[in-house]
């Protein structure tokens, strides 16, 4: 009878999953376990799975160190500034696709969409030789346009259909009334796809996060570096300390972490949505 | 009776209307344009320069002073001689293949599995995303480490189950550093499938199988009869976008190997960018990437004129 009910409830199932989803998550419980080790740990043999004895003094020097919590900042500066970016500018173009009367709608769509295919990397050599023209390298600007330039297209595309599943007629009812049309967007329209704009704030502050390639290109000097490419860098220069490599992993993935914990289901949503609609 | 109250008089409100409504259009257009003047500047141009790099001669110097000599197709002709970035092509190929293959199978079955109902499916399901919230970059750099020739998890694993019990040097072996950037690639794939594949079966309405089942139909039956051809639009999409996302792939590829040892990782992207940057041949790099995204565009274009044609039947 009991058994009936494990099988019955999907508590055999519940088992798989589990052991699954263990086996899936194996290179980040990793990765935090070495973060714990002391540098003679990392290399015993059998390897030990969890440290006996943690090594705190990796994560105080590292959390202690000016150059590290440059690189944070330097980071935190550059996703905010994408985010608020690529945000300002998708919003009232995604809106003014969705409903209102603009010329060369199919155009701006289209180019939008086919950029997504094309990659990254075809823009960071332009990118790299306009900036250096301009003297831009290693400015908190040219990272944020560049990974403005990346997000913006996806921006749109995933914005573009929240508005067009309000109707437009709320707008116009509050025109007629004397509203004016940027009040009407802001006060009517912007309030109810406020799910579609966390999603694609979420998406684009991931992307800001995650960025190596505009990091590595776009930067040269180590106090202008956001996290990823002082990883890059810090494991070049730290080849066999992989507790200390691996404890700056973990401190720059828990932004992101934490992001997807609060923000989970507009991440879940997001994720199936831009694949639908694309 | 109509046409006769139309007076002159009446007209002239209709006529300043009509062009307040002009002006409105002109507003209409606030809205959209600082996002095409960006896209434009910083998207549009630089894919623009990137056309015009490959028809030119570029060295460095030459960059700066924009004295460069026009050569027309003398970049893709030699970069289609040049065994670097054949071999990115071939290796791209066999990259791309395999990730999508294994991402695909496992995701499928991983899918199959969270829709069924059980005691935490949700939230065991929603954790898979964690391995797609965190930089590639960190994704990269923990397979590096499980690969690591001397204290890798892997070879440690590999030896305790008696498989292979001499250490082997993953990413520092000419042989094994690309089949290692493939399963990070599929471990880095399988979040987003699965989202994908699991949203479309949730779509198939669960009285088909309720039928299927009074029908007498068995398990493997009603995958390959009911839910294969009905999430096969769904699953080609993703397939699709699979394929595009990991032809454009750098970042795994560049923490783990860089392209190395002695090339034998170099994708597209990756060879573009030692074209580049380690090089110096910007023409190189240009043509390159131009022909990717050329191959890119038109495998997108295809799969969009195909889905248009089975909506149309």
């Amino acid at each position: 009878m009991k058994t009936f009910s494990f099988f019955r409830r999907g508590w055999h199932l519940t088992l798989l999953s589990a052991l699954l989803l263990f086996v899936f998550l194996i290179p980040l419980l990793w990765m935090v376990s070495t973060a714990l080790k002391s540098t003679s740990e990392i290399y015993s043999y059998p390897p030990k799975l969890i440290s006996l004895s943690p090594d705190w003094t990796i994560w105080s020097q590292i959390l202690t160190d000016p150059q590290i919590s440059r690189f944070f900042v330097n980071s935190l500066v550059v996703s905010f500034g994408t985010t608020f970016t690529t945000l300002c500018l998708s919003i009232p173009c995604a809106y003014g696709l969705a409903h209102l009367p603009v010329k060369g709608k199919t155009l701006i769509l289209g180019v939008s969409l086919s950029t997504l295919v094309f990659p990254a990397i075809m823009t960071a050599t332009p990118l790299y030789i306009v900036f250096g023209k301009l003297g831009m390298l290693n400015t908190y600007p040219a990272l944020i346009l560049a990974d403005t330039a990346i997000s913006l297209p996806f921006a749109i595309v995933m914005l573009r259909p929240s508005f067009r599943s309000v109707p437009k007629e709320l707008a116009e009812a509050a025109q007629i009334d004397g509203c004016g049309r940027w009040r009407a967007f802001w006060l009517i329209m912007l309030p109810l796809v406020v799910p579609g704009i966390l999603t694609v704030g979420v998406f684009t502050f991931l992307a800001g996060w995650g960025d190596l390639l505009m990091s590595l290109t776009l930067t040269t000097d180590d106090a202008m570096m956001p996290v990823t490419a002082g990883l890059f860098k810090y494991i070049g220069n730290n080849v066999s300390q992989w507790n200390r490599v691996m404890a700056l992993a973990t401190l720059q993935s828990i932004p992101p972490l934490l992001l997807f914990m609060v923000a989970q289901r507009y991440v879940v949503s997001g994720l199936t949505e831009a694949a639908v609609k694309q | 009776m109509l046409a006769t109250e139309v007076t002159p008089a009446a007209r002239r409100p209709k006529r300043a209307r009509r062009t307040s409504v002009r002006l409105a259009d002109a507003g209409n257009y606030l809205f959209v344009l600082p996002a095409v003047f960006f896209l434009a500047a910083f998207l549009i141009y630089p894919i623009l320069y990137n056309i015009r790099l490959s028809f030119i001669d570029v060295k460095a110097n030459e960059l700066l002073s924009g004295s460069a000599a026009w050569v027309g197709l003398r970049n893709y002709q030699e970069i289609f001689q040049d065994p670097l970035a054949r071999l990115a092509a071939l290796n791209t190929f066999i990259f791309t293949i395999v990730s999508l293959i294994f991402q695909i199978v496992i995701s499928m079955a991983l899918a199959l599995l969270y829709n069924q109902e059980f005691p935490g499916s949700r939230f065991m399901r929603s954790m898979y995303i964690a391995g797609w919230a965190i930089p590639v970059l960190v994704s990269g750099t923990m397979f590096k480490w499980l690969f690591d020739g001397d204290s890798g998890l892997v070879n440690y694993a590999l030896k305790l189950i008696g498989i292979c019990p001499n250490p082997l040097f993953w990413t520092a072996d000419p042989n094994l550093a690309l089949i290692s950037t493939i399963i990070a690639n599929i471990w880095l794939g399988i979040p987003f499938n699965l989202a994908l594949i699991y949203a479309s079966l949730q779509t198939i309405p669960r009285e088909l199988y309720e039928a299927a089942s009074i029908d007498g139909a068995k398990a493997w039956s009603k995958f390959f009869f009911i839910t294969l051809p009905l999430i096969k639009p769904a699953l080609l999409s993703t397939l699709i976008l699979g394929m595009i996302y990991t032809i454009k792939q750098f970042e795994l590829i560049w923490t783990m190997t860089q392209g190395g040892p002695l090339n034998s990782s170099q994708v597209v992207s990756t060879a573009a960018y030692t074209y580049v940057f380690s090089q110096f041949e910007f023409g190189h790099g240009a043509a390159l990437l131009n022909l990717t995204a050329l191959f890119l565009f038109g495998a997108t274009l295809l799969y969009l004129r195909s889905i248009r044609r089975e909506g149309a039947t």
